[in-house]
């Protein structure tokens, strides 16, 4: 087998690949589904709540808000300036503390502080940020609340969000369109249009043919998934692990992707094929979805294997090494799908030389 | 310049691109999609701290803060009731605070009591820090302590109060949609006139009495037309037409013009398919930046304000969001018309070149 041919299957497959609706499809339908997700059940495009401080002093009031949790606060220096930054909605609300406010509020004083709100910030970001200014204010006046306030978490405490539990579907949607659907789209194509029949006359072997367009599949999987965890920032310091399982998943994919391109005798069947084992494919994902449903039965999919890892080290912090029985398994069912790649390419290759 | 052999060189090109199925589908998904996403976005944005407590007895002091807009109060009988609410989601609430049943005489007489705080793990770091603050400041009012500044009760407001009337994202996606319709107008009429000065059919065409002029005033003619038709149908599909229609319109025509201009520059350089979806989105990418720009709060940098396609999202912007009229969008539009007439002028200068070199 030549790697060079194989490289030129593969060059020709991605001059040509950008005209397939199926190429676009694998390359816009993660980002579709990673805005539609992040937009309904997220937080696209809310910053955390914004405030913008001028401290003509040194006061502690502004040392302590920029200690608190989810608020963002900037220090400016000028008064008009965060007026019209303000007005502007580049922070929610502004808060003015004249010189010398620490020593007043010590010294029991009212002070009249003036705080500035954008008229486009929300009216919960505007309470939070007005509660929690006015807490600090309190702080440094030294009144102490007779009060002790105990966080309960209630429901189950390792919960995960909607958009995180979906980051699975996301993956499994970027690593199987490009994985599965263009290399056997694109050999089913070949074939309806007899340019496979055209290609196997030259030195080109069906072996080299296949790798291309398997070399393809795997490149654009692994890339997409990439971008899809880039997006959803989603790497969590383990960015080369999640690697690994999408090269495998991508291998997996594309192997599977060959066996129903060579099975298909028509674009029809192919696809009526995918729906009819998409279950097979998608159902890891239902059981991340659905944290109720039995959890060990997702063990039964083989995509279980590149899908969960990625989820665990993206939501629940797990590490590379925690997932070697899953890079294990990975190999095998690649390595197990390989013969099923052989015998259907020979299948193929004896069915265009009849046809020849 | 004759107008019945431009009319005949636009029919040509209308069919070759219905022909092309290739950009008939993302045509159609266009038409269809951005409409899709547009309805199965939120229409509101909700912008109220729901919490549930136990224990009115605190009622009276909760009435202050309940009166505050963004903060509603539901009252459960018992910490079991709050809880499954929470886990259950049910009436959207974000937290329960409970009260002891003395809170209030011991926070008077300055003994200390305990407030649980009940929350999911959904709960951001912030809604958890400014509710324990509310019960510090409860139990403060309930001491007599008054607050040695009133921030929330005087709060200066700048610009226009649209608490209660808060752009959804989905209005907010507007521009982003009717400017991404024009893009693939814009990478359409690039591929068919890449093919033509490729295949040089162009060449054919200049044979007959036809002249450049003619070639260059139906290309401008079917680039400008396809994208303001197909923009039109999308904005009116995802009701961007509620509001200022005429100026909108006015705008999509420029906008058209705009993406024509462009389009018939990376057309001119395109050697193939991949060359011209390079040059195209080379040029798309800071097109799109101020409609990407509208999506985030805060004014818009002056770079992005310098772009050529900022007064057309400014314009759709101001339009339908904020209900401007001809005089507040001014600006933009004589922006967008400047920068239509360069764009333009430089499609039909460069394509004008590369097909007399043919």
């Amino acid at each position: 087998m030549s790697l060079t041919r194989a490289g030129d299957v593969l060059l020709k497959d991605l001059r040509l690949g950008p005209r397939s609706p199926i190429f676009l499809w694998a390359l816009a339908l993660p980002l579709v589904f990673t805005f539609l997700i992040s937009a309904v059940f997220g937080d696209l495009f809310a910053p955390p709540a914004r405030l913008a401080v001028v401290d003509e002093g040194s006061s502690a009031i502004t040392e302590a808000l920029e200690d608190d949790a989810g608020i963002d606060v900037t220090v400016l220096t000028d008064t008009e300036e965060m007026r019209a930054a303000v007005q502007g909605h580049d922070y929610d609300a502004g808060l003015l503390l004249p010189a010398g406010v620490d020593e007043a509020l010590q010294s029991g004083e009212r002070v009249p502080l003036q705080f500035y709100v954008s008229g486009a910030s929300l009216a919960s970001t505007r309470l939070v940020l007005g509660v929690t200014t006015l807490a600090e204010v309190r702080q440094v006046a030294g009144q102490v609340p007779p009060v002790e306030v105990q966080v309960v978490t209630v429901g189950d405490e390792d919960w995960v969000p909607v958009e995180d539990r979906l980051l699975p579907l996301i993956v499994m949607y970027a690593v199987v369109i490009a994985g599965v659907f263009l290399p056997a789209s694109s050999l089913v194509e070949e074939r309806e249009k007899r340019t496979l029949d055209a290609v196997l006359i030259t030195p080109v072997r069906m072996s080299e043919v296949l790798l291309g367009k398997a070399a393809l599949g795997v490149v654009l999987a692994v890339l997409m998934g990439w971008v899809t965890l880039a997006i959803n920032r989603a790497f969590a310091g383990q960015a080369l692990g999640m690697t690994v399982f999408l090269l495998l998943g991508g291998i997996m994919m594309a192997e599977l992707g060959l066996v129903l391109g060579c099975w298909a005798k028509d674009a029809n069947t192919l696809f009526t094929a995918i729906k009819g084992g998409a279950l097979l494919i998608i159902a890891p994902v239902l059981f991340t979805l659905f944290p109720g449903l039995p959890q060990g039965v997702a063990r039964v999919f083989p995509t279980y294997y590149f899908l969960q890892p990625i989820y665990e080290m993206a939501v629940t912090g797990s590490g590379f090494g925690d997932h070697l029985v899953e890079v294990v398994v990975c190999l095998a069912i690649c390595l197990a799908l390989l013969p099923a790649v052989v015998a259907m390419g020979k299948r193929l290759e004896r069915r265009s030389a009849l046809a020849l | 310049m004759s107008t019945s052999i431009v009319a005949t060189i636009v029919r040509k090109d209308l069919r070759e691109l219905r022909a092309d199925r290739f950009f008939l589908l993302l045509t159609v998904l266009s038409v269809v999609f951005y409409p899709l996403i547009f309805w199965v976005l939120p229409s509101t944005v909700d912008e109220t701290l729901r919490v549930g407590v136990v224990q009115r007895d605190v009622g009276p002091l909760l009435e202050g803060v309940e009166d505050t807009d963004g903060f509603a109060v539901t009252e459960f009988a018992d910490e079991a009731a709050l809880a499954d609410a929470l886990v259950s989601g049910q009436g959207d609430l974000v937290a329960g605070l409970v009260f002891p049943d003395d809170f209030l005489s011991a926070a008077a007489s300055q003994q200390p009591s305990q407030v649980s705080l009940l929350v999911t793990a959904a709960v951001p770091p912030e809604v958890e820090s400014a509710l324990s603050t509310l019960v510090s400041e409860l139990a403060l009012v309930a001491l007599g302590e008054p607050a040695p500044t009133e921030l929330l009760a005087d709060p200066v407001v700048l610009g226009e109060d649209r608490v209660g009337d808060q752009v959804a994202l989905r209005e907010q996606l507007r521009p982003l949609m009717a400017f991404f319709v024009l893009m693939t107008e814009m990478f359409a009429l690039a591929t068919l006139v890449a093919a033509e000065v490729q295949s040089r059919t162009v060449t054919a065409v200049l044979v007959t009495p036809a002249t450049r002029t003619d070639f260059l005033a139906a290309k401008g003619l079917v680039g400008t037309g396809l994208a303001f038709l197909e923009a039109s149908v999308v904005m009116a599909l995802i009701g961007g037409f509620a509001v200022g229609a005429p100026i909108l319109a006015l705008a999509l025509l420029l906008g058209a013009a705009l993406v024509t201009g462009i389009g018939m520059v990376a057309g001119a350089f395109g050697r193939d398919f991949m060359t011209v979806l390079f040059i195209s989105i080379l040029m798309m990418v800071p097109l799109m930046v101020p409609a990407f720009a509208a999506l985030f709060p805060g004014t818009t940098a002056s770079w992005v304000q310098a772009l050529p396609s900022y007064g057309f999202v400014q314009t759709v912007v101001e339009v339908s969001t904020q209900g401007a009229g001809w005089a507040e969008v001014a600006p933009d539009l004589l922006m967008l018309l400047g920068w239509t007439v360069v764009a333009f002028a430089a499609g039909v200068v460069v394509l004008g070149r590369r097909v007399a070199t043919l």
